[in-house]
């Protein structure tokens, strides 16, 4: 639906909703509901990628890393807000930032649902209910407040409150729109015997949810009703189921915002819900004796429907999180195989059209203009992977300044990013350099399509050494320990001077510019490389650093290396000069590898470039 | 004997080799100018730099120039038949 509305022309979306606020006041105050709503979870997503790599991370990694802390998780914090929706959101922000895993995020959303149970128990047992929507302004008024600090992560705080605020007001607002249609439910014109009867009740409680955006709304209009005689008590506990059901609803619109994990925890969370009404309602008989046989146990008389309900509510969602627990594996590898990206709209090719393919000149040149189109977009992902902005790269600001105050690994699905922006490219590359070599060239033609591919294949190859130096970036690049966390500074300070370096000499004049300007680019990768090394070893020696830790970090200082190498190697081919000769007194000129490696430190055994997919069996 | 000579010179001014060679020393001489024009570059940038990691890439800038410099000098002294001299002319080591 959302996809298509995406689709949709927009005028034609404006004159429907433009069409419907006039017509409707109702109708207006549900769409301005549904607009905060989605906007809260915007600012709640925004609010908590602030956190990712920090300590918040770390508490959330630890206290969801086994299914048992997880369930435990979702009961907790559900208890204490009294909101499984605000939890169940919060957590589809959690995995859409990658902060928990999808696997942890199901628990949560398990023990969410068993949570809500005690607000039946409060609302039975205490006549209490909490009213979150109260919150809602003042927490838009300390949000704001938050957002106009300097410090990111009270900006970070103050999207999340700003984002929670948005949700309770568009809940308020649909809710207030709904209203008009609450006279509708009168329960008793629906009295259908049988498993129809049930099936009607639960699509009932399951509306009245959706409508008033609250299970626990829901549970006292079944329990008004109960007590008025409109509703018999079969009937009360399939509206319970349904009320159940309605608040799936509510989470599934909140993960038509959030990326590919939001989306994928939502539809575990509508597919945990309806899968556990659906055992309910073909049990419905034995877990009314079940209901009975416990209360008069625990001394509820017969009568006490109020607490009973509350009991059956229990009962139905525990038996759902003990009957779908022990498959929560099964369903994160199926949601992860079945559930994927629509197909993005891939990279297109800017430079290689069929005309460019006259002359070999003009293939050439396009094709050198591609492999700087390719070469852009891998310095943006690269610049990305290293959490560095594009446009702190492009400044004159200093490097190290920018890595040392950086306060958050910018979340990167780098996976989807060299799907999207690199693979698609390379793939046209390398078809239309195919094209061109089914014509008549020059030797020196040859060459230089030999030398495009090969940049194009190197640039691929950095790509693929970020994804990897990415994970383990996004992991310790901001630990608490500083030997740690200096020694990813180093790293990341490295590939961002390259990436400068290289910028700054693609962007000079040709006729002043030369490659081999690139030999002080890998002398400094050398020596650097050979820095850290020498710093990582005196630091196990010396016991502070455990060899495990250190064994990761050389890894990602080979990757580091991979890219850096690979985006000069590169480069040389983006920076031919014009003419053959020039070419050859640049080769003559250039310092080979020994002499880098003999300026680097003394030994001349150079450093070589290794396949990316070697490193990966060995990455720490 | 004289034309003889001189048929022989023009024959060796025009041999492919003594062409790509001087193409080569020319191609030779753009690149020192341009090596020269960044050193004198960062030289001044040097100047204007306090002591610390900037000017330690600098100066490692310089000393790759500086090599680069000294190999593009003997090639065009092996051209044109001198033999190499220490060190190179008008320039001192960088920092």
């Amino acid at each position: 639906m959302i996809k298509r509305l995406r689709h949709a022309p927009l005028p034609l979306l404006i004159l429907l909703l433009s069409y419907g606020f006039w017509v409707s006041p109702d109708f207006k105050e549900i769409a301005a509901g549904v607009a905060l709503f989605l906007f809260g979870m915007l600012s709640l997503e925004k609010g908590f990628k602030a956190f990712t790599g920090g300590t918040l991370e770390q508490v959330l990694r630890a206290s969801t890393n086994r299914l048992w802390k997880s369930i435990a998780f979702g009961i907790t914090s559900t208890t204490l807000m009294q909101s499984s929706t605000l939890v169940s959101l919060v957590t589809i922000s959690f995995v859409s930032a990658e902060m928990i895993t999808l696997a942890a995020g199901i628990g949560v959303i398990m023990g969410a649902n068993l949570g809500t149970t005690t607000g039946a128990w409060l609302i039975a047992g205490l006549g209490l209910r909490v009213d979150i929507a109260g919150y809602a302004m003042p927490a838009l008024v300390v949000g704001v407040i938050l957002l106009l600090q300097r410090s990111k992560i009270l900006q970070g705080i103050g999207y999340v409150v700003l984002g929670v605020g948005f949700l309770f007001l568009g809940i308020h607002y649909m809710k207030e729109g709904f209203e008009a249609f609450q006279g509708a439910f009168d329960l008793s014109g629906y009295v259908i015997p049988g498993i129809l009867g049930v099936l009607l009740y639960t699509g009932i409680g399951m509306l009245i949810t959706v409508i008033m955006q609250s299970s626990h709304a829901t549970l006292l209009v079944i329990i008004t009703a109960l007590a008025t005689g409109q509703i018999s008590y079969d009937s009360a506990l399939a509206l319970a189921i349904g009320a159940n059901l309605g608040s799936a609803v509510t989470t599934a619109i909140g993960g038509m915002t959030a990326n590919l994990g939001g989306k994928r925890l939502a539809i575990a969370h509508v597919l945990f819900n309806v899968m556990t009404a659906t055992v309910a309602i073909a049990f419905i008989g034995q877990m009314a004796w079940a209901v009975d046989y416990l209360g008069a146990l625990i001394g509820l008389a017969g009568d006490e429907y109020l607490l009973k309900l509350a009991l059956f509510h229990t009962l139905f969602n525990l038996l759902g999180v003990i009957l779908l627990a022990p498959f929560t594996g099964v369903l994160e590898r199926a949601l992860i195989r079945y559930v994927n990206p629509a197909p993005k709209s891939r990279e297109k090719p800017l430079y290689l059209y069929p005309g460019a393919l006259e002359t070999p000149a003009t293939a050439i040149s396009a094709l050198r203009k591609e492999v700087g189109h390719l070469y852009d977009n891998a310095h943006d992902l690269i610049a990305h992977g290293v959490s560095l902005r594009r446009s702190v790269i492009d400044s004159e600001q200093s490097l190290a300044e920018a890595v040392k105050n950086t306060r958050r690994i910018i979340p990167l699905d780098v996976d989807d990013l060299y799907e999207a922006r690199i693979k698609s490219l390379h793939s046209d590359i390398v078809a239309f350099i195919s094209e061109i070599q089914g014509r008549e060239l020059s030797q020196q033609s040859v060459e230089q399509l030999y030398a495009l591919q090969q940049a194009s294949r190197d640039i691929v190859e950095a790509v693929k050494a970020t994804k990897h130096l990415q994970k383990n970036l996004s992991r310790h690049g901001l630990s608490g320990n500083p030997l740690i966390r200096e020694r990813y500074d180093t790293i990341r300070l490295q590939i961002a001077k390259v990436l400068r370096e290289i910028r700054q000499l693609r962007s000079q004049d040709p006729e002043t510019v030369t490659r081999l300007s690139l030999d002080a680019l890998k002398l400094s990768v050398e020596k650097s490389g050979r820095s850290f090394t020498t710093d990582l070893n005196a630091l196990i020696r010396s016991r502070h650093l455990s060899s495990s830790i250190a064994t990761s970090m050389m890894n990602d200082e080979n990757y580091a290396f991979e890219i850096c190498a690979n985006l000069i190697e590169a480069s040389h081919a983006l920076l031919l000069p014009p003419t053959r000769a020039e070419q050859s007194a640049e080769g003559q000129l250039a310092l080979d590898e020994q002499d880098i490696a003999r300026m680097a430190g003394g030994n001349s055994h150079p450093r070589t470039r290794t396949h990316t997919d070697e490193n990966e069996k060995t990455a720490g | 004997m004289k034309t003889k000579r001189l048929l022989a010179r023009l024959a060796g001014f025009l041999s492919a080799d003594q062409t790509a060679q001087r193409e080569e020393l020319k191609s030779i001489r753009k690149v020192l100018k341009k090596l020269k024009a960044k050193e004198r570059d960062l030289n001044a940038r040097l100047e204007q730099t306090p002591p610390g990691d900037e000017y330690e890439e600098i100066a490692q800038k310089l000393q790759v120039i500086y090599a680069q410099r000294r190999k593009g000098v003997e090639r065009v002294r092996a051209l044109k038949g001198r033999t190499p001299q220490d060190p190179l002319p008008e320039d001192q080591p960088p920092p």
